[in-house]
């Protein structure tokens, strides 16, 4: 429509109205134009660039056309437009020969101003199935009566003025009911994070005192590797390192009865060489 | 002020005046090193969080808009870790992985080292990292090296990747029975994210992508900076 536009409204122009007309097509022209290189960009992107397409970016691209069509919108409203409706395109003259100057403006996509063209690019009415419809919702509105559709009307003036409220006031009103909302959906739990990143990390929960058995090739009891403070852990690798000497024959028979109770006798063995175990001290300036 | 060397010239310790009392200072760490030689080190730079079933499906579907399009790559994996005791007390370790799902791909043998404290406002956990194939030899080898397995788990899940990062979304298991990996249990009702990066040591403009990319998958999954020895308790 841009070069449809631009071309027979200069026949046209004579007043003051003409010229605010034309102003007024002229920035209109000049924001579609900005929608038809954004979309011309958006379509290149997607045939030519979709293997490395990411969601963000496609999102921007659609916030950008949906920005510049409310800027169009806002446009249109403005009181200093004046009412496209009532300027009336006529062809002049049409002709079946391919017209320079026009392939020209249109950027070779209108070549000839011709009988088939003018059907499709100066319709105003809407196509027939928008207009069947078009009659159907108005045979519907005629229908339920005045005073069922003021009461639609008020309905729905009111769930507007709810969201709308609540989208304006400020967020600390609402995120008392929001963080109850989430609470009852969370994605994630923390303590389970810190259980899988111990068990991943050094084993923990994974069974570590295996009852030495025949055909276990294991070490049984054999506490987790890094220094670290003292706890369990850290108890059960003096425990190892104690008991590595007897763990082939002598030790298997101690330890197979029991499991459980090894930990204790270890934290007595374990507890006066922890200290000096600590990674951090060794850092420490010395005083 | 003195500097103790090693063999191969590197600065080992150095101990400087302070008042009347000598104070001893290590080696800084491997990433203000210079590379004086041999195979460049390579640091793991890790972050961690873990999403609840019920939130999975979105997770996937967020990762494969984010990340690269490729198909998402599902895995079944073995791990076990092994501990060599040594004199000093701190056990070295190694973790061994195979794929239970391409039971023909060679073993991965991995060795990580103790995360580096240097950067309190480094946003990732940084680690030395060693990585090598090895045969399907490798638990026979390791048990006659003096490595002793000390736990192992199956890990099954989803990888993804962006650019050199790589996600990984992984459901672990307990093994019930030694050596039996059919007979698995549930760890919890979570699955593991990892967020990681495989970098040679000194770039440290890596834990900002790593950031970024955590902050597009908030409010599903908190990706951060874990660190292990806080988890022994």
């Amino acid at each position: 429509m841009y070069d449809i536009f631009v071309y027979f409204c200069l026949f046209l122009l004579q007043h003051r109205e003409e010229k605010q007309l034309e102003a007024s097509v002229e920035s209109l022209a000049s924001r579609v134009a900005h929608v038809k290189n954004a979309l011309h960009s958006f379509i290149y992107k997607l045939e030519n660039e979709y293997e490395r397409l990411a969601w963000p970016s496609v999102l921007d691209n659609f916030a950008l056309l949906s920005g510049q069509l409310n800027t169009i919108n806002k446009l249109l409203k403005n009181e200093k437009t004046p009412s496209f409706r009532n300027q009336v395109i006529i062809p002049l003259l049409l002709s079946p020969d391919r017209d320079e100057d026009l392939a020209k403006l249109t950027e070779q996509r209108v070549p000839v101003f011709s009988h088939e063209i003018v059907p499709d690019y100066l319709r105003t009415k809407p196509d027939p199935e928008v207009e069947e419809q078009e009659k159907q919702l108005s045979t519907e509105a005629a229908r339920i009566g005045p005073e069922v559709a003021q009461k639609q009307i008020q309905a729905l003036n009111k769930v507007c003025s709810n969201l709308l409220e609540k989208l304006n006031n400020p967020r600390d009103d609402r995120d008392t009911e929001t963080s109850s909302l989430r609470q009852n959906k969370p994605s994630f739990n923390p303590a389970d994070t810190n259980a899988l990143v111990g068990a991943v990390a050094f084993g923990k929960g994974l069974s570590k005192c295996r009852p030495p058995g025949p055909v276990a090739p294991t070490h049984p009891g054999q506490g987790p590797m890094m220094s670290g403070g003292p706890t369990l852990q850290q108890v059960t690798i003096g425990g190892g390192s104690g008991q590595q000497a007897g763990m082939g024959g002598p030790g298997a028979p101690q330890q197979q009865g029991q499991p459980g109770k090894m930990p204790s006798s270890i934290k007595t063995n374990i507890k006066s060489a922890s200290g000096s175990m600590h990674p951090y001290t060794r850092s420490l300036p010395q005083q | 002020m003195f500097i103790c060397v090693n063999s191969t010239g590197e600065t080992m310790f150095s101990y400087f005046r302070l008042k009347s009392v000598w104070v001893k200072m290590e080696a800084p760490p491997v990433t203000v090193m210079p590379v004086t030689g041999g195979t460049i080190n390579m640091m793991e730079y890790l972050l961690q969080g873990s999403v609840l079933d019920q939130a999975l499906e979105s997770l996937l579907h967020r990762l494969r808009g984010l990340c690269d399009n490729m198909e998402p790559e599902s895995f079944t994996d073995h791990e076990l870790v092994y501990l060599l005791k040594g004199q000093q007390g701190n056990p070295f370790i190694l973790r061994a992985r195979r794929s239970l799902s391409h039971p023909t791909a060679p073993w991965h043998l991995r060795y990580l080292g103790q995360p580096e404290v240097g950067d309190k406002s480094r946003h990732a956990l940084v680690r030395n990292c060693v990585d090598v194939a090895a045969s399907h030899s490798l638990p026979e080898f390791l048990n006659e090296m003096g490595f002793r397995m000390d736990h192992e788990f199956v890990a099954n899940g989803h990888i993804f990747r962006k650019g050199v990062m790589k996600v990984v979304v992984s459901k672990l298991s307990r093994i019930l029975v030694p050596g039996n990996t059919e007979n698995t249990e549930r760890l919890s009702l979570s699955y593991l994210v990892e967020l990681s990066v495989l970098a040679p040591a000194g770039q440290d403009t890596v834990s900002e992508d790593m950031r970024s990319f955590a902050e597009q998958l908030k409010p599903l999954v908190h990706l951060e900076k874990i660190d292990p020895s806080k988890q022994r308790h």
